[in-house]
C-alpha cells in the first residue's frame, strides 16, 4: 500500500478539513487573537489530522499488505479467503464478507462440475461395459462363421480397440485410483496385448522380437497391457512400405530402474515433432500425411504412466525408426519382503 | 472328450459360446436360470465351468465361493470389467483362470484346454505311439531313441496331440506360440512344422503330420 495514493483517495476528506481551518482563520482573525495562540493551535489542530490520517492508514496497510502476500504465495489463489484474518475496520470487513461470499459460491460450482465429471465418468465405464457385451457376442459369432466371419472380425477388434480407448483416457483423466500395482513380469504383460493384436501383426507381416522380457516391474498389468497395444496400434500404422516391419522389445537394467524399449522401424518421427508427440491432440506430419490421427493415443500412454510412476520418453530418426522408452523407478519400499 | 458348463446370462453369448466349444469337440451344457448355480455347476458332472461373475441374481465370486466350498472341479472366471481388482478377487476365491470380454475365441479356447490339460494330467503320463511324451525335457521317448525337440517344436507337438486327432488351425497353433512368447510369423511357423515331421522321420515315424489344406494340421 502506498501512502501517496492513500492521501490522493483521501482527498475530500484533506479538502473539507483546509476549509474547516481556513474558515476557524477567520474566527481568529475576528476575535484578534495573537501570532502565537495561531501558530499553537494550527499545529495542533494539523498533527492531529496528521495523526487520524496515519492511523487509519497503517490499519489498512496492515490487512491489505497480509492478504497480497497471501495471496503471492499461494499456488492456488482462491484459497485466499481461508489464508485472511477478519479485518478491524469496518470497510474490510465488508470487503471480506465479499470475498468469502465469492469462494463459497465458486466452490460450490466447481464441486458441482466435479461431481457431474464424475458421474459422467461413471457412466462411460459402465457403458464401456455393457458395449463390450455385445461387441463379445458379435466376436463368437463371426468366428462361428469361420472364414466368412474374419472380415468382421477385424473390424470388431477395431470397435474394441476404441471402445477401450475411451475407458482408459476416463481413467487416466481422473484422479482416482482404480489401479492395483504389483509385481508383474513384463514379459507376460507384453504377452497380453501381442496376443490381443496377433492377427493384424500377422497380416501386415510383422515380425516380433522380444528380449529381456523376463525382468520384475511394480506396475498395473491391465494399464500397461493397454499402454502396449496403444503402441502395436501406434506402430501399425506408421510402417514403412520399403523394407519389412519389425518390433523389438527389449529391457534393460540398472541399479534404479528397468527401461522397456518398444522399437519399430517405422516412418519415425520428425525431429521438429518429436518434443510434442506426447500432447493431448497433437497430430503433426505423420498424423496430416500417412494416417487419421486423433492425437490421443500417446497422450493416453503418457499420462497413464505417470499415474503409475513410469517415465515415459522417445527417441526417433525420420525414416528409420521409432523408440518409446517406458523406465520403471525401482521402489523397495513397495515390495513385500 | 471333455464337459463343459457354461454360466453365461446374455442369451447371445451364451448360445454362440455353446457352438464354438461344441464345434471345438467339447460337450456343452449351460445354465438357463441363476437361482442356484453352484448347486447346477456340481450336479453338472462337469469337467470344467465358465463362470460370469455379473449374475442377475449373485456374484461370481461368490458362487465360486460356494462351489469351492465341496469341489475341486476347474473354474474359468469370465468378466466384461477390465481391472486388476476383479481378477485378484477371482483368483484368490479359487478360480483357475481368469479372461475378460470381448475375448478372443482362440485365447479362450487355448485357456480352457490349458486349464483343462493341468488339472487332468496331473498325475497321468502323456504318450504318442507307445513313447512318452517328456513336455519339461522337451523330448519324445527313451533311451537312445529319444527325439529332442525345440521349444517351438515342442509347443507346436503338444498342441496337435492334445487336440486327441482333430485339425488344428494354423491360428491355434500361432496363439499357443505367441502365448509362450514365442513371436513366430507366418515363414518361421512351416519351417518348424516340416523340421518337426522331419524329426520324427528321421526317429521312424512316418505319416505323422497331415497338412490339411485350408484348414490346417493333424496329427495321426
Amino acid at each position: 500500500m502506498n501512502f501517496f495514493a492513500y492521501l490522493k483517495d483521501r482527498l475530500p476528506a484533506v479538502v473539507i478539513l483546509t476549509t474547516g481551518y481556513l474558515i476557524m482563520l477567520c474566527f481568529f482573525g475576528g476575535y484578534h487573537s495573537g501570532g502565537e495562540q495561531v501558530c499553537i493551535i494550527s499545529a495542533v489542530y494539523w498533527l492531529t489530522v496528521l495523526a487520524v490520517l496515519c492511523a487509519e492508514y497503517f490499519r489498512r496497510r496492515r490487512f491489505y499488505n497480509k492478504a497480497a502476500d497471501s495471496l503471492k504465495g499461494l499456488d492456488k489463489k482462491y484459497l485466499l479467503p481461508e489464508m485472511i484474518e477478519k479485518p478491524a475496520f469496518y470497510e474490510g470487513l465488508l470487503c471480506y464478507d465479499l470475498i468469502c461470499d465469492c469462494g463459497k459460491s465458486m466452490t460450490e460450482n466447481v464441486s458441482y462440475h466435479k461431481r457431474q465429471a464424475d458421474e459422467f465418468r461413471e457412466f462411460i465405464e459402465l457403458w464401456v461395459h455393457e458395449v463390450k457385451l455385445p461387441i463379445a457376442s458379435l466376436s463368437l459369432m463371426a468366428h462361428n462363421e469361420g472364414e466368412a466371419g474374419e472380415k468382421y472380425t477385424e473390424q470388431l477388434s477395431r470397435i474394441d480397440a476404441y471402445v477401450e480407448n475411451v475407458l482408459y483416457y476416463a481413467r487416466s483423466e481422473n484422479a482416482q485410483k482404480d489401479y492395483i500395482i504389483k509385481e508383474t513380469t513384463i514379459g507376460r504383460v507384453f504377452k497380453g496385448a501381442a496376443l490381443k493384436n496377433r492377427e493384424s501383426l500377422q497380416q501386415r507381416g510383422v515380425t516380433v522380437t522380444a528380449e529381456g522380457l523376463d525382468k520384475k516391474v511394480m506396475t498395473d498389468s491391465k494399464w500397461l497391457e493397454y499402454i502396449f497395444t496403444q503402441l502395436i496400434a501406434n506402430s501399425l500404422k506408421y510402417f514403412s512400405p520399403e523394407r519389412e516391419a519389425q518390433i523389438t522389445v527389449c529391457a534393460e537394467e540398472n541399479d534404479n530402474a528397468v527401461t522397456v524399449h518398444f522399437k519399430d522401424n517405422g516412418i519415425g518421427i520428425p525431429a521438429t515433432d518429436l518434443p510434442y508427440i506426447f500432447e493431448k491432440s497433437f497430430t503433426g506430419q505423420n498424423g496430416r500425411l500417412h494416417s487419421k490421427s486423433t492425437g490421443m493415443g500417446l497422450y493416453i500412454t503418457e499420462s497413464l504412466c505417470r499415474k503409475l510412476g513410469h517415465k515415459v520418453s522417445a527417441e526417433s530418426v525420420q525414416g528409420e525408426y521409432t523408440d518409446i522408452m517406458i523406465s520403471f523407478g525401482k521402489n523397495d519400499i513397495y515390495r513385500p519382503e | 472328450m471333455s464337459r463343459i458348463f457354461v454360466v453365461e446370462d446374455d442369451k447371445a453369448i451364451r448360445d454362440e459360446l455353446c457352438e464354438l466349444l461344441e464345434n471345438s469337440g467339447y460337450e456343452v451344457s449351460a445354465a438357463h436360470e441363476f437361482g442356484d448355480v453352484s448347486a447346477q455347476v456340481l450336479s453338472s458332472g462337469a469337467d470344467l465351468v465358465l463362470l460370469d461373475i455379473n449374475l442377475p441374481d449373485a456374484n461370481g465370486q461368490t458362487v465360486l465361493k460356494e462351489i469351492r466350498k465341496t469341489s475341486d472341479i476347474p473354474v474359468i472366471m469370465v468378466t466384461s470389467r477390465t481391472g486388476e481388482t476383479d481378477e485378484m478377487l477371482s483368483m484368490s476365491s479359487g478360480a483357475d483362470d481368469f479372461i475378460t470380454k470381448p475375448y478372443n475365441p482362440m485365447i479362450l479356447l487355448l485357456r480352457i484346454s490349458a486349464v483343462l490339460k493341468r488339472t487332468q494330467s496331473a498325475g497321468a503320463k502323456t504318450t504318442y505311439r507307445g513313447l512318452p511324451v517328456n513336455a519339461a525335457r522337451g523330448s519324445i521317448g527313451e533311451g537312445k531313441n529319444e527325439i529332442v525337440l525345440t521349444k517351438n517344436e515342442m509347443i507346436i507337438f503338444s498342441r496337435l496331440l492334445s487336440s486327441g486327432g482333430q485339425i488344428v488351425s494354423r491360428d491355434e497353433l500361432m496363439t499357443a506360440l505367441w502365448d509362450n512368447e514365442e513371436y513366430l510369423n507366418d515363414n518361421a511357423l512351416t519351417v518348424n512344422i516340416s523340421r518337426l515331421r522331419q524329426k520324427l522321420t528321421d526317429a521312424g515315424l512316418e505319416n505323422t503330420i497331415e497338412t490339411r489344406k485350408k484348414q490346417g494340421y493333424i496329427l495321426l
